[in-house]
């Protein structure tokens, strides 16, 4: 195993490599001029040539390109260019937030979802299921914003029962802020993680070993609590992991609906105002994270399945 | 098996550890704010509270709350006027108008700070020496402030200065600025290139507030978050992207609420704290609100002290007749309607070849757009459709004046049309339309597209972000696009400008315009002092680009403030955004 970490760890250079290079590539074709945001409605021709040269846009893109390669080994990307903040200063700041929300949302839709799976999967057919499953297309049908604008008026503004907006970095007062944030990201992800649970439980539950294990006169929970829900692991375990990277990088609407200054919103502006070294850092940590992720999923198939072996 | 258990026991205990914090978290209640607190919103996240990077109005509105400048204007008095802030007086100014002499303020304090280590933390006094340093800040190349523009070319020396910076890789705060010198500890003297009527308002923008140097070298890339200034409030809490949080600053001077305003104000019952030290809040919570629903909700809680009223909450809050609601006038809510100093409008490139010879094209263009139709679906009816370059509330304004080509008619639009060899957009290849690509923008165009088509004339939309958008603008890619401008300063000079020649892309020239006539009259006007005879160039230069039309004047839009009963003093202000330490929470009725 070990040597199987260490090759998947060398292949992350040529990755990230790939990555800053269609990232460059597409910034400097699509990205936008970020020069005369900096400079405002008053800039000349000479403020702009200064500023060009000042942040380096009047190099070659090679050495350009070497620059950003520099950043990404030493993690330093320098500063914003539209809030001029140091950018490093800027995710450390933004993590936090962004965590706060989407561990307890992700944890509680992955807890309730694999609930509801294993629920529905043992109902298969009937009418509780199907119940089920319609209740979770519409409630995947409804987009994020429906129930962001329904949570704040009636459940924030209307009974009082959370704020309307807002942030503290102090605990644990930031958790009443995000309580409302954290209901509407599990009502938005738990039909789609409940129907996917679902299927993925249903495909073991006809399984050979589900039948022997009924015929030695298991009992149904425990035919799904120790057999089933064993074997449905590897899928569950992938879903999961492509959905980590996401939960560090925030959510956008919710971040700007809720006030919550995490790594979401800050990613939007930095897209909006061609913010190139904010957008350069947050695809690399999201690669990172990406390749890792994978990583670690693989090391926990492992575990979850005997039957793995990382070579 | 035995990992199985672990890791649903891990999930259990997680889910049971967030949960109780959780649940924690809504028995606490909102920490409790001393009853003089005002609660106030920016609809933008704060870049940063460096004066020099300022340049947005909700920037210059928080750094404001913490730093001055040499002057600022009279909170009460219209039009808009200027007085001293940290200047003990308006400045002395040579016969030739090119040397001001200023003298400030004596016992003027920096708040207290670490970083002013030979008084142990105690703020010193602001010296000359402080603005000095200041404006220097401004010109260095390294700091790439987007303000230069008020400085450049106008100080004497100060562009070498900057020059030599540059060259050097490193700018000398110790090398002296023929033009910019302290005289003594309490007296600056400003040399100008030229005469400049419009120089003085640089000195009560935000841009050249006065900042310690001990801070700016203490706190180094930090010294953005941390601000250390002269004025009314500091900094207590700051959530970048979240929350400010103000206090009042002990060691502030005193300064007094203004004893005499515009006629009304006296009804209006601002002048009832006439004569009180300043600030009159003890504390200003600023919530950031990038979402216009949530703050709106906020303010009809109770929660926020002012706001503006969303575009889609408008009919909710004001009749037909634009008057507040009973509903929100029932819980005492005031509504308070204001003229902006701003302008939208159409540019067209006068570099393109087809437009920039065919000025009776661009005429049928501009009688073609109904802007009334306009400002109804998408101001609500809150704006003032615009018949020249210059908004009402400056001198230059003509009240009476009607713009031959900004009353809608289609019938002449055809004719203009006809004239300019295109009868009814025959011949004529669709307009390349640059524009943005959010939504109202989007809804824009459309109206655009379909009010264009009336008289044959054809766009070709290309949608940008506002970065690409700029960078198309300023390389001329484009034929037409829509455009606003927001007054810096209270002078007709500020919008005039948009069409001297010097000014064109990438400056604030965007059509490009090109007139020697105009530009004659406007290098003129600039030596000039605030006078009737200016006033008259000034209506002289908005009649010509009128004729010309390198814009169709689009509106000047109106301001609609909500106010909850308990903020007191509060007067709409285009430029002073230092404005909070006015206002004041009526404490019985909170």
């Amino acid at each position: 195993m070990f040597e199987y970490i260490v090759r998947k760890l060398l292949q992350t250079i040529p990755t990230i490599f790939g990555v800053a290079l269609i990232i460059f590539i597409l910034f400097n074709l699509v990205g936008g001029d970020p020069t005369y945001q900096m400079l405002g409605k008053h800039a000349n021709q000479k403020q702009i040539q200064e500023l060009r040269h000042e942040y380096g846009f009047d190099q070659p893109k090679y050495i350009q390109f070497v620059q950003y390669l520099k950043q990404i080994v030493t993690f330093d990307f320098g500063r914003s260019y539209a809030t001029k903040q140091p950018i490093g200063k800027m995710i450390l700041r933004g993590i936090g937030p962004s965590l706060t929300l989407a561990i307890p949302a992700f944890l509680l839709t992955t807890f309730l979802s694999v609930i509801i799976g294993l629920f529905v999967s043992y109902f298969r057919g009937t009418f509780t299921d199907k119940s089920v499953v319609v209740a979770c297309v519409f409630g995947m049908s409804l987009p994020m914003l429906a129930y962001i604008l329904f949570g704040q008026y009636f459940l924030a503004y209307k009974l009082g029962w959370f704020p309307i907006s807002g942030f503290e970095v102090t605990f644990p007062e930031r958790f009443e802020y995000v309580m409302l944030p954290i209901l509407i990201w599990v009502s938005v992800s738990v039909g789609y993680d409940v129907r996917f649970y679902r299927t993925a439980i249903l495909e073991e539950v006809g399984q050979d070993y589900v039948r022997t294990a009924r015929a030695k006169g298991l009992s149904e929970p425990r035919v799904f609590m120790k057999h089933v829900l064993k074997n449905s692991m590897v899928p569950i375990l992938t879903n999961l992991v492509i959905e980590i990277p996401m939960l560090i990088l925030g959510s956008f609407l919710l971040e700007s609906f809720f006030g919550i200054p995490g790594l979401g919103s800050i990613t939007i502006d930095a897209i909006h105002n061609s913010d190139f070294p904010i957008i350069k850092a947050m695809t690399t940590l999201q690669a990172l994270l990406f390749i890792f992720g994978n990583l670690a999923t693989d090391i926990l198939y492992t575990v979850v399945d005997p039957r793995v072996r990382l070579k | 098996m035995s990992t199985l258990r672990r890791f649903t026991i891990s999930i259990f205990i997680g889910i049971f550890v967030f949960s109780l914090i959780g649940i924690c978290g809504c028995t606490f209640k909102s920490k409790t704010d001393s009853s003089n607190t005002l609660h106030l919103s920016t609809p933008s996240k704060i870049k940063g509270l460096d004066p020099i990077y300022a340049d947005d109005l909700y920037g210059g509105t928080e750094v404001s709350r913490t730093y001055e400048g040499l002057l600022q204007y009279h909170y009460l008095k219209r039009p808009y006027t200027l007085i001293p802030n940290i200047a003990e007086s308006m400045p002395d100014i040579s016969k030739d108008g090119k040397t001001l002499i200023f003298r400030l303020k004596k016992g003027v304090l920096f708040q207290d700070d670490p970083c002013f280590k030979a008084t142990g933390g105690k703020g010193r006094e602001m010296l000359a020496d402080d603005v000095v340093y200041s404006f220097k800040r401004l010109a260095d190349p390294k700091l790439v402030s987007s303000g230069w523009w008020i400085f450049d070319g106008k100080i004497v020396g100060l562009n070498e200065w900057r020059e030599a910076a540059s060259k050097s890789g490193a700018a000398d705060y110790s090398k002296e600025v023929e033009g910019l010198k302290a005289i003594d500890r309490y007296t600056i003297q400003i040399k100008l290139i030229q005469r400049s009527s419009q120089f003085i308002y640089a000195l009560a923008m935000s841009f050249t507030f006065v900042v310690p140097r001990e801070a700016v070298e203490q706190y180094g890339k930090e010294f953005i978050n941390h601000p250390v200034g002269t004025g009314p409030f500091r900094l207590a809490e700051y959530i970048p992207g979240a929350k400010l949080v103000w206090v009042r600053n002990p060691t502030y001077r005193n300064e007094l609420y203004p004893s005499e305003g515009a006629p009304g104000d006296k009804e209006a019952g601002l002048l009832e704290d006439a004569g009180k030290p300043l600030p009159l809040a003890d504390k200003l919570i600023v919530q950031v609100f990038e979402e216009s629903q949530p703050m709106w909700l906020t303010f009809l809680s109770g929660k926020l002290d002012l706001t503006s009223i969303p575009k889609d909450s408008f009919q909710q809050a004001i009749t037909p007749a634009k008057e507040l609601s009973h509903d929100l006038q029932s819980k005492g809510i005031r509504l308070i309607k204001y003229p902006e100093l701003d302008i939208t409008h159409f540019s067209f490139n006068m570099t393109d070849p087809v437009l920039s010879k065919n000025k009776y094209l661009r005429q049928a263009m501009s009688l073609a757009y109904d802007e009334d139709q306009y400002i109804e679906i998408f101001y609500n009816g809150r704006a003032l459709a615009a018949q020249g370059p210059i908004p009402p509330g400056i001198a230059g304004y003509d009240q009476d004046f009607k713009n031959p080509y900004r009353q809608f008619d289609i019938a002449k639009a055809k004719q203009l049309m006809e004239k300019a060899g295109y009868p009814d957009g025959k011949g004529l290849k669709p307009l390349i339309y640059a524009t943005l690509s959010d939504t109202t923008s989007r809804q824009s165009t459309e109206y655009a597209v379909k009010m264009f088509r009336e008289i044959g004339v054809k766009l070709k939309v290309d949608t940008y972000s506002w970065p690409e958008f700029q960078a198309v603008v300023k390389n001329r890619k484009a034929q037409v696009y829509a455009f606003a401008w927001g007054a810096d300063y209270p002078d007709a000079e500020n919008f005039l400008q948009l069409f001297y020649s010097k000014n064109v892309s990438p400056g604030p020239n965007d059509s490009n315009y090109s007139n020697p006539e105009f530009d004659k009259l406007y290098e003129s006007a600039l030596t000039m002092v605030d006078s009737p005879e200016r006033t008259e160039l000034y209506k002289k230069m908005a009649r010509i680009v009128i004729e010309d039309c390198p814009w169709i004047f689009g509106a000047h839009r109106m301001g609609y403030a909500l106010i909850q009963k308990r903020l007191k003093n509060y007067k709409p202000h285009d430029f002073d955004h230092g404005r909070a330490k006015y206002y004041k929470i009526d404490v019985p009725s909170k």
